[in-house]
């Protein structure tokens, strides 16, 4: 029975280019609706994390002790400690970017209930120069801010004469101070220092960034990375099908040759 | 051969999970009074909307290993595999499917009394 010749010899034959174009927009689109759902997938978990740094704030007493480990699951907890200023024991954190600029965190530690508790270091501000950091504040305080965990990343502090140190890292920090220090620091909320004017320690500070955002659930945003992947799987089957097609056309050839 | 039941059983579930979210989950979400029980509802329901992608993912594929066996035109592999997407289309689908395998690819329907006298 004669029938007509539908196939072709080469994947490359002219007549299926169609079908190659067709093909590629697919995969393209369902692996550009897989990015999508992913960027909302982050989007959401990202914007989770941000609320959870509204939350309400609870006392450092009853988050962590002096001498606790870091709780992983109150990062980015926003606390209030009640203590006395360390002044002499302010620190300046080299390399920390702020809107683009790198500048330096001012520190001072807040010895926790008696002056001479175990201190929590306090991320006062940001500055752009050391020039424009104001004075350490003195006497007692409760402040408010956000649980960190202290910085790991090893750098060596090469000038230990000074003032300024690389990181926020307990190791460095207690050279500064007498007595015992959190394993922990806190990025104190500027907007609740200026509620009611602008104290002398604050002048010229800018809020600083938290360097740990606290982790969002599980669950969020699990629908989108589920969506995600079913567009990558679809962009696979696009594949699939495009080659499943094309080894067709060229079977349709033999088989009429035969 | 168990592809064909396969196909029948997958497209049966994506037709209700899709008539459900589409008619019923989707329309309570958006069109009942806001915050309302019948509303919330809707919105929890809504969930089902990734049950229904994942298992139209494995019919996608079924439905597709299906139309080689029985060598269906494109056409009609193409209403097959879109069938999962338009709410109600599969049921009506899924009866010419079952028509189709019957009339031209009996071997493929064993399980039934028809395929067992043949095969």
């Amino acid at each position: 029975m004669p029938r007509t010749l539908n196939g072709v010899t080469s994947a490359f034959a002219p007549r299926l280019w169609g079908g190659h174009l067709l093909a590629l927009l697919l995969v393209a689109a369902t692996l550009a609706l897989g990015w999508w759902q992913y960027s909302a997938y982050q989007a959401q978990r990202a914007a989770e994390s941000r609320d959870l740094t509204h939350a309400a704030a609870k006392p450092l007493t009853s988050v962590m002790g002096g001498n606790d480990p870091f709780p992983g699951n109150e990062v980015g907890q926003p606390i209030t400690a009640t203590g006395t200023w360390v002044g002499g024991g302010t620190v300046f954190v080299s390399g920390r970017e702020h809107g683009g600029r790198e500048g330096y965190w001012v520190v001072t530690p807040l010895a926790i209930g008696t002056p001479d508790g175990s201190a929590l270091p306090i991320v006062r501000g940001w500055v752009a120069s050391l020039a424009d950091a104001p004075p350490p504040p003195s006497g007692t305080a409760t402040v408010q801010g956000w649980l960190q965990p202290t910085d790991g990343t090893g750098e060596v502090d090469t000038d230990r004469s000074d003032d300024v140190i690389p990181q926020v890292r307990t190791a460095d920090l207690i050279q500064h101070v007498d007595q015992d220090l959190y394993d922990a620091y806190a990025v104190l909320d500027l907007s609740a220092v200026r509620a009611d004017g602008e104290p002398d320690d604050a002048r010229g500070l800018v809020q600083a960034d938290l360097a740990e955002l606290p982790p969002p659930a599980g669950g969020t945003g699990l629908r989108n990375l589920l969506y995600a992947i079913e567009w990558v799987f679809f962009a696979a089957f696009v594949g699939y099908v495009w080659w499943r097609w094309v080894q067709e056309r060229i079977q349709e050839v033999s088989t009429v040759a035969a | 051969m168990k592809l064909f039941a396969t196909y029948r059983v997958l497209a049966l579930l994506v037709g209700v999970l899709l008539a459900f979210c589409s008619l019923v989950a989707m329309p309570l979400k958006y069109l009942a009074a806001d915050g309302g029980t019948w509303q919330r509802f809707g919105e929890q329901a809504s969930i089902l909307w990734v049950a229904h992608g994942w298992v139209f993912m494995i019919y996608v594929v079924v439905a597709f290993a299906l139309s080689r066996k029985a060598g269906w035109s494109i056409a009609f592999t193409l209403v097959a595999l879109v069938a999962g997407l338009v709410p109600l289309l599969i049921f009506w689908v899924e009866r010419q499917v079952v028509r189709k395998v019957r009339d031209e690819n009996p071997e493929l329907t064993s399980s039934e009394p028809t395929g067992a006298v043949s095969s």
